[in-house]
């Protein structure tokens, strides 16, 4: 028995003794812990194409224009630009003047392993990286088509063994050291929107050709944090950027962020941390266990926790909220649906597609998968951006089963009658493999035979570019705040590899979008982006679902923190309140 | 035959493995799973830049010269580069080995230990109501899922009692010990129980033999005759079960590492699978199989060693 209590106080002991070797982090620093749940891609913009990486990339590269932290609807605003571009009267060239004094971040690539100033040069640089054909970069397709001489550039260098990157392309030009003018091709009004994307973020050529294929792992831009190496791992610590320069937290807000108090650090210089430790967790009971002990900041809710943070009707969960935790919800813009393939002639029956939408249920579709979080889609574009129309409802957004028998029969197929069985594609995960199941069931109410067809990501995708499906379940994310990124998705010319994956093919909805995309943002603009909006809901080239709401839940020493669409280089607005994480962590 | 000429003649046989599994790596990525220029493109592929991309991935090329690379790179480990993080695969193995080995290694070691004590002391007490309660618990721990003891793990021994770290991993000695401890004590209860029941079955085989009686009735003790005797000629069947385990060790362990966030080889293949990264699946694929095949090897040269009865041809 003595042996046993001896061998269990060893074991105490050790375990103790272990847990001393805990690395918690400097408790005098404003740290910031914060948890993402996949794997970064590496650290070069032109290759940052999902929003992991995109984060992860503006937390060192900076691009000429960002979103303004505090203010919605979206506001773009100059970044790297000293103020906003010139634009010509025609709206195809833009000048740029760019701020002085911007350093990169000192690494060994420059001379004395001093960061350098930016200037111009640097930006025609980077974006003729992304248009390199031998680095082939994901993001190519934001400027493909749009500045002047860039294609051509591109193709050339297609077949020959090297690119020279001191061929001068026409619409990219250096007017002086801090001056820059772009010239497009064709009206391209979102031009603007690509200039604070990541895939556009500035690099050093030094800092390229120093590291060569490994440039992906030693990130130097001009950001507010320092990377020195990247290393694919469960954890990614940055701190601040010494020789950053003079970028203040934002003075003006938005009415309801003024109101929340959000303007409290208003001129202070950023970033207001001086570290942040991004936690990678892939799955979700971790990542709400170290939320709830205070080990990461803040927190999307996982589907499973979802019913025991959030009580419908209430909030949040009394529990967190005594642990001065915050619930945010926020729209995003997103929408998610069922496409028809248009190449199928079945589903040139509008009777058929409109029977389809009039019968699914999309609030209890709703209910099952987002927890009734979600807002039902009337139409292609979400609220919260011009051409999405406040109110509109959908005339044939159901349930409506009486109305949609009436629809099926005069399709020609009376309770489903002759109609072939219909494949649904979808993706092999657990819930698209419930969300099928659900869209069967709704079908089978007015007689529509439905077989869910489950596929691996690569082959969905394969089968959605070739058009070999009948019907798939899919979503939609968007790109920048313009109903055009949505408006894309049916537009005919853009059909499938391109973004069109259905191939709807309609020719006046079709010329609208040619006029809309080569308009400003004006109210002609915003009028025409409307009647396509509606003519999506009424031509039904796809049953639409649903438009997700995000919601976090973050602590009560995390200041600052705003969800955003486009979260890329928020990290350096938030802050950490030392006193009160001390106190509200000691009751957890 | 001697030893070295054996195990020479048997690493041959790694040529023909490597090049059959080259083979099979390369119908199913390159021939059946398609094009994967899509996926690498993503929602924005334009058809010419995915022409683009398959001719710089070289899938353009003729099935020879690409299978041709699949077998140089199988025998230089010479895996290029990921697809989707652009890394070195090779410097992404080495960088994922020690983390996978710091929770492995450990695990694997106690729990056969620990396995190879508890079946002797219940094949001492056979038919008796300790080695009766002994394979219930057995039977009882093999049939809950691993994620059941998971994510208990993770809610009620680190969160909840807090005596364990929830995730994470940090690199180096000792500061991995406290992230690593109940993933290697849910590796112990996962594997404790199949162990258990297969060493003693094998110990079983052996009590019952002529030599055990023959050492009974020279007087021999009970425990002598387990750990000196049973245990030494349980020794053939036992090395083949823990060393042709080794290599999956190497790999990692999935489930452990996707929960626990230890950034080893399993999270490694994990994300590879999730993301479509066929260069990184063929890596370890072709890794997976040189170490079963060198593993083999090794378990026959260890027959040699510990039973003189067995001979090399």
């Amino acid at each position: 028995m003595q042996k046993m209590i001896n061998l269990t106080l060893l074991v105490s002991l050790l375990v103790g003794t272990l847990s001393c070797f805990k690395s918690e982090g400097d408790g005098s620093k404003k740290t910031l812990n914060m948890v993402i749940t996949a794997k970064v891609k590496g650290m070069d913009p032109i290759y940052a194409n999902d929003r992991y990486s995109n984060n992860e990339i503006a937390r060192v590269y900076e691009g000429l224009l960002e979103y303004h932290y505090l203010k919605r609807p979206y506001e773009l605003i100059p970044n790297l630009a000293d103020g906003m571009p010139k634009v010509s009267a025609d709206g195809r060239v833009y000048t740029f003047k760019i701020k002085k004094g911007v350093l990169f971040q000192n690494d060994v690539a420059f001379p004395a392993g001093k960061g350098r100033e930016l200037v111009a040069e640097d930006f025609v640089y980077s974006l003729k990286r992304l248009a390199d054909p031998k680095l082939q970069s994901l993001g190519w397709w934001v400027i493909d088509g749009k500045i002047k001489g860039l294609n051509e550039w591109r193709k050339k260098y297609a077949d020959l063994p090297k690119v020279d990157y001191g061929e001068e392309v026409e619409g990219l030009k250096v007017i002086d050291r801090y001056t820059l003018q772009f010239t497009l091709s064709k009206n391209f009004p979102q031009f603007l929107y690509a200039l604070a994307m990541p895939f556009t973020y500035v690099v050093a050529k030094e800092v390229v050709d120093k590291y060569g294929k490994e440039f992906l792992n030693h990130p130097v831009g001009t950001g507010a944090f320092v990377l020195p190496r990247f290393e694919q791992s469960n954890k990614i610590v940055y701190t601040r950027n010494p020789t950053f320069r003079k970028k203040l937290f934002p003075s003006d807000a938005s009415p309801e962020f003024k109101k929340l108090g959000y303007l409290q650090d208003a001129g202070k210089p950023l970033p207001l941390l001086d570290k942040l430790i991004v936690n990678i967790i892939i799955e979700s009971q971790p990542r709400w266990l170290n939320f709830q002990k205070g080990k990461v900041d803040y927190i999307g809710i996982p589907k499973d926790n979802f019913d025991s943070a959030v009580i419908p009707g209430k909030g949040l969960a009394d529990d967190l909220s005594k642990l001065g935790i915050t619930l945010n919800i926020t729209p995003s813009l997103d929408v998610t649906y069922v496409a028809f393939n248009h190449d199928n002639k079945l589903f040139d029956n509008i009777a058929l597609r409109r029977a389809m939408s009039m019968v699914y249920d999309v609030e209890r579709g709703n209910k099952l998968f987002y927890n009734g979080t979600a807002l039902a889609a009337q139409s292609v574009v979400p609220p919260g951006i011009a051409g999405n129309v406040n109110g509109y409802v959908n005339p044939y957004r159901g349930p409506n089963i009486n109305l949609a028998k009436k629809l099926l029969a005069e399709a020609g197929y009376p309770n489903g009658k002759g109609l072939p069985t219909i494949t649904y594609d979808t993706a092999s995960s657990t819930v698209s493999r419930q969300q099928g199941e659900f869209f069967k069931k709704q079908m089978e109410q007015i007689g529509v035979k439905i077989k869910v067809v489950t596929n691996p990501w690569p082959e969905f995708q394969r089968k959605i570019t070739n058009r070999t499906v009948m019907i798939y379940g899919i979503a939609w994310g968007a790109d920048y705040p313009d109903a055009e990124n949505f408006l894309q998705l049916l537009y005919g010319p853009n059909r499938s590899p391109g973004a069109n994956g259905s191939g709807f093919n309609h020719q006046t909805f079709n010329q609208l979008y040619k006029s809309a995309s080569i308009m400003q943002d004006t109210p002609e603009r915003t009028a025409l982006y409307e009647k396509m909006n509606r003519m999506a809901a009424e031509l039904v080239p796809w049953i639409f679902g649903v438009h997700r709401q995000s919601y976090v839940l973050f602590h009560g020493w995390l200041k600052n923190y705003i969800q955003s669409d486009f979260d890329a280089g928020v990290a350096q607005y938030l802050d950490v309140d030392l006193e009160k994480k001390k106190e509200l962590r000691a009751g957890m | 035959m001697n030893i070295y000429s054996y195990t020479f003649r048997r690493l041959l046989y790694v040529i023909p493995v490597v090049l059959g599994v080259s083979l099979i790596i390369f119908v199913l990525f390159n021939l059946v799973a398609g094009d994967p220029t899509a996926i690498l493109l993503g929602k924005h592929a334009s058809a010419s830049q995915m022409a683009e991309l398959r001719h710089e991935l070289g899938l353009d090329r003729p099935w020879l010269a690409q299978y041709f690379d699949v077998v140089r790179s199988a025998f230089t480990f010479d895996f290029g580069r990921s697809w989707s993080t652009k890394q070195e695969i090779f410097e992404m193995i080495k960088a994922g080995a020690i983390p996978s080995l710091t929770l492995s290694f450990p695990a694997f070691f106690l729990s056969t230990v620990l396995a190879i004590i508890v079946s002797l002391f219940v094949s001492f007490y056979r038919g008796g109501v300790v080695d009766r309660l002994v394979v219930f618990v057995c039977v009882a721990l093999m049939s809950i899922s691993s994620l059941a003891y998971i994510l208990f793990g993770q809610w009620f021994l680190a969160y909840y009692l807090g005596l364990f770290e929830i995730s994470g991993y940090e690199s180096g000695f000792p500061y991995f010990i406290p992230y690593v401890l109940l993933p290697i004590i849910i590796w112990m209860v996962l594997s404790v129980g199949p162990d258990v029941r297969f060493y003693r079955t094998v110990v079983l085989d052996e009590i019952y033999q002529d030599y055990v009686r023959t050492a009974r009735s020279k007087g021999l003790s009970e425990r002598v005759i387990l750990f000196k005797h049973v245990l030494k000629n349980a020794m053939i069947p036992i090395i083949t079960y823990v060393l042709i385990k080794i290599p999956f060790l190497i790999l990692g362990a999935l489930l452990l590492e996707s929960f626990f966030s230890i950034p080893g080889l399993g999270s490694i293949t994990l994300n590879a699978i999730n993301g479509s990264d066929f260069p990184v699946i063929k890596a370890m694929t072709i890794l997976s199989s040189i170490a079963y095949i060198l593993f083999s090897v090794f378990t026959d040269v260890m027959y040699c060693l510990v039973d003189p009865r067995v001979r090399l041809k």
